[in-house]
């Protein structure tokens, strides 16, 4: 049989720390936080995670891929490592935050829905988030977790999002020279 | 028994078991309540909400507990402010029920009208047309227009193959979810599932292969639109331009109830042609349920370029074509010469009249004849088998101060070796009924069953032993192998549970063995039936799990396997071989051929044996006639030509009758094209002055069969073609929807009664008969197993299920893959000790299976017909 070891190897405490928090005849209910486990390493769960979390777990990969479905805050396709989504449900509406969706997407020269062209920034309208009185608003959705952010000016939210991008480049060096030990 | 509530339905008066669903009460009587998500044989869930109906209750006085009455003397009744649920609701003492008042009918038109907000209404291209609720729904009572914005209809993907066997079209799916259940319930493949949610709600599959399962076809049946069809039916007929054959599978011994739909089409001449295949309800067979190499394997049965026309005949080292005439003259003389030296050798999907005209011919001339099989034990079930008025549906966990029923399931991977009675089981369990899985390695099975118990392989009847030994004041002296096994607890107590349960059965396989092990097998687990006392009563005894569908009718009809198969084929003067082809399951049989043995061969196809045959006989296949197979479960049924053989004439002569009588008088056509199997020893018999066998039809010989079988005693075909109303109540073109799936009018069967053979079935002392099996030291060993798709030269015929049958492999333990370093997925080549048959095959790895074992699935193009030593080694 083809084991898959990504996330077992990468996380083996983690994954081991989650299981015992069930019983043994309850395994299954541990989908949820090994898929927020499978996202927080790439900010999606590949096709790849989504079989080996089943193996885990000894449930089939459909299942699994219906959690993901059936929640709004789970993906099944890379898209961005910041995603930040803005609400424009009507009460934020009322406080600009179409406006401010609009033009934040515009200095950034991408619709809302698309992701920046160095693949870092996804902007997403979405439904409220419970902050209504202090639009506009929005949250950050990265492999860190979920950041919010409220009262924002177009500004803010661009000085925000460039130090995203610094401390995503700063990841990067440090990767790549772990990388470089690694092979010696 | 509990007291039946009383209730009025649409203003009649129904009284119906507590717990029933008013739906289904509603069904008794005669009113259909229009449903989408509820289907019989399942729980209901309330999803779509189209079985809206008005609910009253009699309202009762707080203080006295009593009726409140109006000023009539009428129970007082109040109704709810909203439209309940049909499905989802019980039925109450003295409730009302209003399912066609306008209310309720408003009410249901608003959920179609809510439905259709994001339904394509393609019902001219959409298979389920013509036979789909949602658009009879519609059509009787769905508003013409919709308030809803056309422009704001959901687009969804109209063709998402889920795997090469079931394509979805996911804007008509109606997200009823009757497919994800059936597979969680019955099918326990999960491997379909809903993702996102609302309007957006979508059927996905990420199983590889796509929607991998054996049960795949039955979503079709129970989905209530076009949502999910047939790879094999897509696009293939109207289901108004079909017509309707009753049949049974000829695939496996369950004998399963099959409705197959025919039409005429120009492409074939204006000939029938089988459309699809359909699931008969039997609820005592099958339900309404059948696998998919039911659904899709019978192509090989279909007319096709390779089928054989007429008869051939060996001149001048050649087979040539040849008339009946001559082809029936040379062989009556031949095995006429012949007489006792005459072997016939019959495969098992024959029907029980060829079977039985076979003997006939061949007994009559005082030759002998074998039946076709890896698997022994025949003769026990005959004796010990079920009775009348046993069904897997009746099994369960007991009644009050009731021990629950038991079954033992030993040396069978039972859902794909007889996979409808896996389905049964896992019900049964569900029901309450102890299973008790006994196999060398774990299956399917095991998820359902209260006891997995482990035996090594080549132990399976020494394990069966130890159980009846683990009963015992005085337990038996058990082999070597299983002393870990005897010694386990659960063995114990599984035994336990099967002795004392209400009702206990065996179901046997041949996992992992060749005919002398599942003889001895079957003998155990006799031994194991008879000293527990559960035999010869309903619900209780031994049932094969056959490999093909009428092998039980032939141990009932007095056939036995051959376990000296090659030397009572070499030693014969004529062979003649019906329904098998031994020279290509192992080119060994090969050597009984040749120097001046007189061969006829008689089959669908030129097979590898009647290639070295003087005479091959063309046959028709089992949808061209008519006849009749016995299920494992002994249910004789009668399957009823569904398609006319090309250029079948009728037989030269016929037994008089005043139907027939221009045909003797006038000039007879000639004998010509494929007849049925049972008619031509009958007219072999003719030339030979033999009377008393019958070919003029298959019901004939049937009655000769009720005339002299005692087992068979009494029955006709009129008695097997005898229905009584089954419950649930599907397949009519009705609301209370059950599926495209067929209603039985054409027969139910009937359950054998025990052969009496003079001294009752005493148990066996064969204790001694029990050998202790040991692996080889050195080397490996190789077992067979049964897989349900296999390269089999039937299955082989349905091109749609060649990439899930896939290629020629064998099943390597972790060990000894390690040791020789080969890899899931890598080759190797094999080579059997004693055969010397050496072949390179695809190698899959169960780290499960013991150091020394590699598993051979039969029918993949490996001779394996018992455990045989021998030597893998990497390749490539
Ligand atoms: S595909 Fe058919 S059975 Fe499945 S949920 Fe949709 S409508 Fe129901
Ligand atoms: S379970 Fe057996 S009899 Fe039933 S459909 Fe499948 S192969 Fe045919
Ligand atoms: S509406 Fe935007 S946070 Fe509630
Ligand atoms: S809610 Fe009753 S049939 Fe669907």
């Amino acid at each position: 049989m083809l084991e898959r070891k990504y996330l077992a190897e990468k996380y083996a405490q983690e994954i081991q720390a989650i299981l015992e928090k069930y019983p043994s005849d309850r395994r299954q209910s541990a989908v949820m936080p090994l898929l927020y486990l499978a996202q927080r390493d790439k900010m999606y769960v590949s096709r790849e995670d989504i079989l080996e979390i089943g193996e885990i777990l000894g449930i089939t990969s459909t299942e699994v891929a219906s959690l993901i479905g059936f929640y709004t805050l789970y993906y099944d396709q890379p898209k961005g490592v910041y995603r930040i989504q803005v609400c424009v449900d009507l009460p934020c509406a009322l406080r600009g935050a179409e406006k401010f969706l609009t033009e934040l997407c515009d200095r950034l020269g991408i619709q809302p829905g698309e992701t920046t062209p160095d693949g870092l920034i996804a902007i997403e309208p979405v439904m409220c988030l419970a902050a209504c009185d202090k639009a506009p608003m929005f949250q950050v959705q990265s492999g860190a977790g979920l950041t919010y952010h409220e009262n924002q000016t177009v500004e803010n939210a661009l000085s925000l999002i460039e130090q995203l991008r610094r401390d995503a480049a700063g990841r990067r060096v440090a990767g790549h020279e772990r990388g470089r030990d690694a092979n010696g | 028994m509990t007291k039946p509530v009383t209730l009025t339905i649409n203003g009649i008066q129904v009284e119906a078991p507590p717990g029933t669903l008013i739906v289904d009460a509603a069904k008794k009587v005669g009113f259909d309540i229009p449903v989408f998500c509820y289907h019989p044989k399942m729980e209901p869930v309330g999803m779509c909400r189209e079985c809206l109906v008005e609910i009253g209750r009699p309202v009762i006085d707080r203080a006295t507990g009593e009726a409140v009455l109006e000023e009539d003397g009428s129970p007082k009744i109040q109704f709810g402010s909203k439209l309940e649920l049909a499905c989802a609701t019980p039925v109450s003492p003295g409730m009302v029920v209003l399912g066609k008042s306008d209310n309720a009918k408003a009410g249901r038109d608003d959920i179609l009208e809510f439905l259709l907000t994001s339904h394509p209404l393609d019902c001219p291209i959409c298979d389920k047309g013509g036979e789909c609720p949602l658009q009879d729904l519609t059509m009787a009572w769905g508003p013409g227009v919709s308030r809803f914005l056309y422009e704001e209809k959901q687009h969804l993907a109209k063709r998402y193959p889920l795997g090469e066997l079931i394509m979805l079209d996911r804007e008509r799916c109606i997200q009823c979810g009757r497919c994800v259940r059936f597979q969680d319930i019955f099918a326990d493949d999960r491997v379909i599932g809903f993702s996102q949610r609302g309007r957006s709600l979508e059927i996905v599959s990420y199983s590889e292969p796509g929607f991998d399962s054996y049960w795949s076809g039955n979503t079709t049946d129970i989905c209530p639109v076009g949502a999910l069809t047939t790879m094999d039916f897509r696009f293939g007929a109207r289901p108004w331009e079909l017509r309707l054959a009753a049949s049974i599978c000829s695939q496996c011994a369950v004998g399963c109830n099959l409705a197959l739909n025919v039409r005429r089409e120009v492409v074939t001449g204006g000939d029938w042609v089988v459309k699809r295949v359909m699931p008969r309800q039997n609820e005592e067979v099958n339900e309404i349920w059948i696998c998919d190499k039911g659904r899709f394997g019978h192509h090989y049965a279909e007319q096709g370029p390779k089928r054989l026309e007429q008869p051939l005949v060996r001149k001048n080292g050649e087979l040539q074509p040849a008339s009946w005439d001559e082809a029936l003259d040379l062989i009556a003389e031949r095995f006429g010469s012949a007489g006792a030296g005459l072997f016939t050798l019959a495969g098992s999907r024959l029907a029980n009249e060829d079977l039985f005209n076979l003997d006939q011919l061949t007994r009559r001339l005082g030759g002998k004849t074998g039946l076709y099989t890896h698997m022994g034990g025949g003769k026990l079930t005959t004796q010990v088998g079920l009775t009348p008025g046993s069904n897997f549906k009746d099994l369960g966990g007991g009644g009050e101060n009731e021990p629950p029923d038991a079954v033992l399931v030993v040396g069978c991977d039972l859902e794909e070796e007889a996979p409808v009675w896996w389905l049964l089981l896992r019900q049964a369990a569900k029901r309450g009924a102890a299973v008790i899985a006994l196999n060398p390695r774990a299956t399917k099975l095991d998820r359902d069953a209260r006891f997995s118990l482990r035996y090594p392989f080549g132990s399976a009847a020494a394990a069966v032993l130890a159980m009846t030994s683990s009963l015992s004041q005085k337990p038996h002296d058990l082999p070597e192998s299983i002393q870990d096994l005897s010694r386990n607890p659960d063995l114990k107590a599984a035994a336990k549970a099967f002795a004392e349960a209400r009702n206990a059965l065996v179901i046997f396989g041949s996992e992992g063995m060749g005919l002398a092990e599942s003889a001895a097998l079957a003998q155990a687990c006799a031994n194991l039936l008879l000293t527990t006392g559960h035999t010869g009563k309903p619900n209780n005894g031994l049932l094969g799990a056959w490999p093909r569908a009428n092998e039980q009718g032939a141990w009932e009809l007095g056939w036995e396997a051959d376990a000296n198969l090659l030397e009572h084929l070499s030693q014969a003067e004529a062979l003649y071989i019906v329904a098998a082809d031994p020279v290509n399951d192992d080119a060994a049989f090969q050597s009984a051929f040749g120097s001046d043995k007189f061969v006829v061969v008689q089959d669908l196809y030129l097979s590898q044996t009647a290639r070295l045959a003087d005479v091959v006989l063309p046959v028709q296949s089992w949808i061209e006639r008519e006849g009749s197979y016995t299920s494992g479960g002994r249910r004789v049924q009668r399957f009823y030509p569904a398609i006319q053989s090309t250029t079948a004439m009728p037989p030269k002569t016929e037994a008089p009758g005043v139907r027939r009588a221009s045909v003797l008088t006038g000039s007879v056509p000639e004998l010509q094209g494929p007849q049925a199997d049972f008619a031509i020893p009958s007219l072999i018999a003719e030339r030979l002055q033999m009377d008393g066998l019958n070919h003029s039809s298959a019901a004939a010989v049937f009655a000769q069969i009720g005339e002299t079988v005692p087992v068979f005693a009494g029955l006709t075909y009129q008695k097997l073609a005898e229905v009584h109303e089954q419950w649930p109540i599907v397949g009519r073109a009705d609301m209370y929807y059950g599926g495209t799936l067929y209603e039985n009018t054409q027969g139910l069967g009937v359950q054998l009664e025990l052969a009496r053979t003079g001294a009752p079935a005493q148990p066996q002392p064969a204790w001694s008969q029990v050998e202790d099996f040991r692996l080889p030291k050195l080397g490996l060993m190789a077992f067979p197993v049964t897989r349900l798709y296999d390269q089999g030269s039937t299955l082989m015929h349905t091109e749609l299920l060649h990439q899930r049958i896939g290629e020629s492999f064998v099943v390597l333990n972790g060990f000894d893959a390690a040791r020789l370093k080969i890899s899931h997925g890598g080759k190797a080549r094999i080579t059997f000790n004693t055969s010397a048959q050496s072949v390179i095959v695809q190698v899959r790895l169960d780290a499960a299976l013991p150091e020394r074992v590699v598993l051979v699935p039969r029918s993949f193009g490996l001779s394996i017909d018992a455990p045989t030593p021998v030597e893998v080694r990497p390749a490539g």
